[in-house]
């Protein structure tokens, strides 16, 4: 497209007009020469670039008249095959809704689903928590049992102090009263270096064994030791006792206010009416 | 007649939506114009799946392509018009249409246009027949083909014998013929 053209053309736009180029130009019937060759004029002349503009207007006037209604397969194909800047997803409203429609129908399925989950959770989680309070249980009664076995042991072991308290008192208050003669009984030939310690009371007519500083051999169980006291020559039971070599404190006897000797014998078990004088253990006189 | 269904979107808003790919976009183009280039395509292309399917690949070229419009040089319709109406043409022509179609030749498709094409325009519209009728006769015959029907000038000019130059003025006295009507 030359000057001269253009010049030639400035001369005669109207004609430029009617040639109806400008139609072919609307509807892309043009070649690129000829397409610049409008978009010149109609910068040019402000005549071809309303015309264009009515041209147009036309277009749109003749297309609506023949407006045909498309299925609604197009719409769906159209939406299926482009993408939105401002959308995800895109689907076809149809299959939105089906989709829709799915993921409610699924929603209780899911939500029985996920609810038998969590209760299977939660009885393995319960049984669980189960065995672990069971075992502390157990545990915890196990403690109470032996502590309960030595609080009961540490009681009877205070009780047994107390008892060896009040008879180391008994002794103490026994060796610290004048009332009492202490009498120390010898071992014969049965009982070579035995000795027994006998507190004797005439006045409280009270016989105490010191069970302490005994020293005979220990007794089996068919036979006890017999206590004898001898008055004016006869022997009297003072009662029996056993050596198992734990006691102290003084073992009170059967009461006499006078007598001239002590002496003890091994004895059956519950002892004799008279002593057994081939088991004279220890021998001593007041 | 005009802007009956253009009230979805400004132009300048529809082509801004569509420039940024915006959903609210592709639902303006559809409602406001698929019904007008469906109106095109089917001028071009008598089965009606045919034409919807070729109405379908246009819009998706008119979304995928909408960085070439200019609007300095025209209003966003014509753009699309043009895109359709060429995507139209190939699809007539192409080996593949011409096969299954069976189409008749060009002169009987000229001449048996006002028996046949009518029945298929909805009645609320005006018919292309009755748009037709306010022509001249040997108007009638190159706007149809070269507007309706995706001829080139030269190819009318070729086929019905007529100079160039003279099918592109009796173009223009058509359309200017049609402008009166629509005023």
């Amino acid at each position: 497209m030359n000057y001269v053209n253009i010049l030639n053309k400035l001369e005669n736009i109207k004609s430029y007009i009617e040639s109806g180029i400008l139609e072919l130009y609307v509807l892309g019937d043009l070649n690129a020469d000829e397409k610049s060759e409008v978009e010149a004029m109609s910068k040019l002349h402000s005549e071809v670039k309303a015309e264009l503009e009515q041209i147009e207007i036309d277009l749109g006037n003749i297309s609506d008249s023949l407006q045909v209604m498309a299925s609604n397969n197009v719409r769906e194909g159209f939406f299926n095959s482009i993408k939105f800047s401002d959308e995800e997803n895109i689907k076809p409203l149809a299959s939105k809704q089906e989709a829709k429609a799915i993921s409610i129908a699924q929603k209780p399925t899911n939500f029985y689903k996920y609810a038998f989950a969590a209760s299977l959770a939660l009885l393995a989680v319960s049984i669980i928590a189960l065995v672990n309070v069971n075992n502390t249980l157990n545990n915890t009664k196990q403690q109470i049992v032996a502590l309960q076995s030595s609080n009961q042991k540490f009681a009877n072991r205070v009780n047994y102090l107390d008892h060896e308290v009040v008879k180391t008192t008994n002794a103490l208050d026994i060796y610290s009263n004048t009332d009492y003669k202490m009498v120390k009984l010898e071992g014969t030939t049965n009982a070579k270096g035995a000795k027994i310690m006998i507190a004797f009371n005439s006045k409280m007519q009270k016989v105490g064994l010191d069970m302490k500083s005994m020293n005979i051999p220990k007794n089996d169980s068919e036979h006890q030791y017999q206590l004898w006291a001898l008055v004016d020559g006869k022997p009297v039971d003072l009662g029996v006792f056993d050596m198992d070599g734990n006691q102290i404190g003084f073992k009170e006897m059967k009461n006499i206010g006078q007598a001239q000797t002590f002496a003890v014998t091994l004895e059956p078990r519950g002892g004799s009416v008279n002593p057994t004088l081939e088991k004279l253990m220890v021998i001593g006189n007041i | 007649m005009i802007n009956t269904k253009r009230k979805f979107l400004e132009e300048p808003d529809l082509i801004l939506a569509l420039q940024e790919g915006k959903k609210i976009g592709a639902d303006a183009l559809y409602e406001m114009y698929s019904s007008s280039l469906m109106g095109i395509v089917q001028r071009v292309i008598e089965d009606k799946e045919i034409a919807e399917d070729v109405l379908q690949e246009g819009l998706v070229k008119i979304w995928n392509s909408i960085q070439q419009y200019d609007p300095t040089k025209g209003r966003l319709f014509t753009w699309m018009v043009n895109v359709i109406r060429n995507l139209a043409i190939d699809k007539v022509r192409s080996k593949d249409y011409r096969n299954h179609s069976k189409n008749q030749e060009i002169e009987n498709h000229v001449n048996s246009i006002d028996q046949q094409r009518n029945f298929e325009y909805k009645p609320e519209h005006l018919g292309v027949k009755d748009l037709l009728q306010k022509l001249r006769p040997e108007q009638k015959v190159i706007v149809d083909m070269i507007y309706f029907q995706g001829f080139t000038h030269v190819e009318v000019s070729e086929e019905l014998a007529i100079p160039l130059g003279t099918v592109k003025t009796r173009l223009r006295m058509g359309i200017i013929e049609l402008r009166k009507y629509f005023k």
